[in-house]
């Protein structure tokens, strides 16, 4: 086989792995925002509200609340890591990360519903070896 | 101890920089006095790196909280192993424990080879250096000394993530570190046989152990990787495509396409320009996985805190060592070129390079996946994330079709293969597929890529037995032995052919396991103690679950303790078709220090399937000890920790040391006189030592 017959298959792999990730990125491809981004988003294009995204950012304080069973529901509020003074309300309906809590870092991925409540449809909590304090934590 | 530790530390620094000069000026100059000091500098260098490492060992069992990093992830309570692993639990530790294990892989290889392949040494040895000098910068001018100090002394520390205090923890991190840093060793080979122009298949035969090695730690480390998220995170999953694993099997992909694309140099003498390029880029990768993790700049859920600075470090150090081995392949393109010429597509030349392109393919996929965000956000300005389905959209395929290539590569002529030699080889193979799936079909499967994986995978196994049996067969009769020592004796002449075969007999049952995935079970059921629920599995078996009642307990590590994790744990009993099997305990544990909940799931293993439950809440407020649990039933799920093992035990047939060095191995029909497994280091063992 000469060098040709070589490319043609290089060419060939390379077709199909480049097709296989096209339909692979359109098929699974979310936005991943702040808070703050997505609520802009969402004002200057409300047809946005029907786009999954992905959200990070940190759930307020005091507002978790939960009606457990089978079938459990979460409502929570979530605010920019870095403006906490950007929040929205978060419902979800399933058990949440056993490291989730009402201080908890998040990754949300969801969408708005109709009565401007994000329903999300997973809850990541940020955990694994990120446990790293301020000093002033430490000293408490 | 440890501030001997962080004086070790800083006196590392000027060691591994005057090693590496040394070293290299030793190579240009070959002056014998130099290149001695060089290797004597990586000596020194490890006992320096054991040194600090027991100093940050001995801060976390002292409880010395004034250091930072112990203060992190220590505290009074944790266990002593936990304690121990504390070296490798967060950032800064696992940098320096990183280095450890790379500066005593430096020190061996260094060792080994001083004298019979003298002639590559000083490149070797500066060519580690430099890398070890590059980690100890990071480590203490990054940000990231484990030696820091608080300047404070904390009453207690923040303790260990609930999560990373189980037994893996112990195992897996360092594993993977093991199987990282092994594989500089072949890479420093590699330069240094591009620095010193020898680039015939020497380099390669040298380090071909070390590859394994490396590829046996990265096996390993990953499939505990997966056994530590299937037990501890508790959905019932191993693989998450998170970035992080991402990271760990880049490297693994790489090293997969190099294991078998040197065996096309050593036997036809091609694609020297290309394993050139795997072994950087799997070095490279490595790397990358180190700064994926340590940099925190692409979310992920096990990333460590976000380190900006440490990032560019680790970018600029990528980018000047790819840019370095760039150049030099340009500069020695004349002595890389091929001395053959692939003939056919029908030959194992050709199924071997279609494996290395299927294994790069995937491995830029799921690179461009990981690294999908940052590409968005740098072109667009927007981070874009791609999920699981991506993953398994590009890989099952191409899964399918190495799965495939497994089966026709090692027994498939080299050059052209004749129709006969075909049929000789696959008619059975194809046969006993092609059974297997009318026989899946005909009970009612009807997942297409799970029976397109289980006919490959019955493919692949028939052409493995099939080898073993004609093999043992042939032998058995030219020696008359019985068949059990004509195995023995073909394994023992040819362990890396035929620890090969076992490797690939693991793989295969390894994927049936994942293939398995298609029809998991699941149920969800609020119980009462006393109350009972039940889940069917795919092969037809009946669960019936009784939750019996709720107990709960502090137990204490140690009796000094006050405060400690509290624990509710569910009684269940278990009966399969009727027949009692055992009971099962999952809890739900609450730490009170690190105000955290952990879920620690049941499992009941059986030869073909799993039953994993998970308690998912514990009402105790109301005090009716009402729980809702999670029943799934997650058939072949076993098989892949027996494929993981299998293919631990071929790795090791092909590891294990030899005996007689310079035994021929059987040489492929029609190859050109292949450099041997051993005998290399026979002549040069000659070479004076220290010439100066």
């Amino acid at each position: 086989m000469k060098n040709g017959r070589f490319l043609a298959a290089l060419v060939g792999v390379a077709g199909v792995v480049a097709y296989l990730m096209w339909t692979g990125v359109s098929e699974s491809m979310v936005y991943y925002l702040t808070p703050t981004e997505l609520l802009e988003r969402v004002e200057s294009d409300p047809s946005f509200r029907q786009v999954g995204v992905k959200v990070s950012g940190r759930v307020v304080e005091g507002s978790w609340e939960r009606e457990s069973g089978a079938r459990p529901v979460h409502e929570f509020r979530v605010a920019d890591l870095d403006d906490p003074g950007v929040a929205f309300a978060v419902r979800y309906e399933d058990m949440v990360p056993d490291t989730f809590n009402d201080r908890a870092e998040v990754v949300l991925e969801g969408r708005f519903g109709a009565d401007g409540v994000f329903q999300a449809y997973s809850v990541l909590t940020k955990c694994g070896s990120r446990y790293e304090a301020a000093k002033e934590e430490l000293a408490a | 101890m440890t501030v001997l530790g962080e004086i070790a530390l800083w006196i590392a620094l000027p060691v591994a920089l005057w090693g590496t000069v040394l070293s290299f000026a030793g190579g240009r100059t070959g002056r014998g006095g130099l290149v001695l000091s060089g290797e004597r500098s990586a000596y020194a260098l490890t006992f320096l790196l054991v040194l600090a490492s027991l100093g940050v060992v001995a801060a976390f069992l002292g409880n010395r909280y004034e250091y930072w990093y112990v203060a992190n992830y220590s505290n009074r309570e944790l266990g002593t192993y936990y304690k121990i692993a504390g070296l490798w639990a967060g950032q800064r530790g696992s940098l320096l424990f990183w280095t450890l294990l790379l500066s005593g892989f430096a020190t061996i290889a260094v060792f080994r080879n001083r004298r019979r392949n003298r002639e590559f040494m000083p490149y070797v040895s500066g060519t580690l250096l430099a890398v070890l000098s590059f980690l100890i910068v990071v480590l203490l001018f990054a940000g990231v000394n484990p030696f820091e100090r608080l300047g404070f002394v904390p009453a207690n520390g923040r303790g260990l993530n609930p999560q990373l205090q189980n037994y893996w923890m112990t195992i897996h991190p360092p594993t993977l570190y093991l199987g990282f840093t092994a594989f500089a060793v072949p890479f420093a080979f590699a330069v240094s046989a591009l620095l010193s122009n020898r680039l015939d298949s020497r380099w390669i035969a040298v380090t071909r152990r070390w590859i394994l090695l490396s590829w046996f730690f990265l096996t390993n480390g990953i499939v505990f990787g997966m056994r530590w998220a299937y037990e501890e995170l508790g959905w019932g999953g191993y693989w998450f495509w998170d970035p992080v694993e991402n990271a760990s099997l880049l490297p693994w992909l790489t090293a997969t396409a190099f294991l078998h694309s040197i065996q096309i140099q050593e036997n036809r003498g091609m694609l020297k320009v290309w394993n050139m390029g795997l072994v950087a880029a799997t070095f490279l990768l490595t790397i990358f996985a180190t700064f994926l993790t340590r940099s925190g700049l692409i979310e992920s859920v096990h990333s460590f805190a976000e380190n900006l600075k440490i990032a560019y470090i680790f970018l600029g150090f990528m980018g000047a060592a790819a840019a370095f081995c760039v150049v030099l392949v340009i500069h020695r393109l004349p002595s890389l070129r091929s001395d053959n010429h692939i003939r056919s597509f029908l030959s194992r030349e050709s199924a071997f390079l279609f494996n290395n392109l299927l294994l790069v393919g995937i491995t830029f996929a799921v690179m461009w996946g990981t690294l999908h965000p940052l590409i968005t956000e740098g072109f667009f300005g927007q981070k874009v994330n791609v999920g699981p389905p991506y993953y398994n959209r590009v890989n099952l395929p191409i899964g399918l079709a190495l799965l495939c290539l497994m089966g026709i590569g090692p027994v498939i002529a080299w050059r052209k293969a004749s129709t006969r030699n075909l049929r000789r080889n696959f008619a059975v193979p194809v046969g006993v597929a092609l059974v297997v799936l009318g026989a899946l079909a005909a009970v009612g499967v009807r997942h297409g890529m799970a029976l397109a994986t289980f006919a490959v995978a019955a493919f692949v196994m028939s052409t493995v037995v099939s080898e073993f049996w004609k093999g043992t067969a042939a032998r058995a009769r030219i020696s008359g032995d019985g068949r059990l020592r004509a195995l023995r004796f073909l394994v023992r002449r040819n362990r890396r052919r035929w620890g090969g075969y076992v490797v690939h007999a693991g793989v295969v049952i390894l994927f049936t396991g994942i293939a398995g995935a298609a029809f998991d079970e699941a149920v969800v059921h609020e119980l009462a103690p006393g109350e009972s629920a039940s889940v069917r599995s795919a092969f037809g078996h009946e669960y019936r679950l009784t939750y019996e009642s709720l107990s709960h307990s502090r137990p204490r590590v140690r009796p000094d303790v006050q405060e400690n994790d509290w624990r509710w744990t569910a009684l269940l009993t278990v009966h399969r078709d009727g027949e009692r099997l055992g009971v099962l305990r999952p809890e739900r544990r609450f730490y009170p220090v690190m105000d955290e909940a952990s879920t620690e799931v049941g499992i009941r293993s059986t030869a073909f399937e799993d039953l994993y439950v998970i308690p998912r809440e514990v009402d105790l407020e109301s005090g009716s000890e009402r729980a809702t649990f999670e029943f799934k039933v997650l058939p072949l799920v076993p098989w892949i920790w027996y494929g993981g093992m299998i293919v631990a035990a071929g790795t090791l047939i092909g590891l294990w040391p030899v005996g007689q060095p310079g035994r021929a191995r059987t040489a492929a029909p029609g190859s050109r006189a292949p450099v041997g497994g051993r005998p290399v280091g026979a002549q040069s063992a000659r070479v004076p030592e220290r010439a100066a």
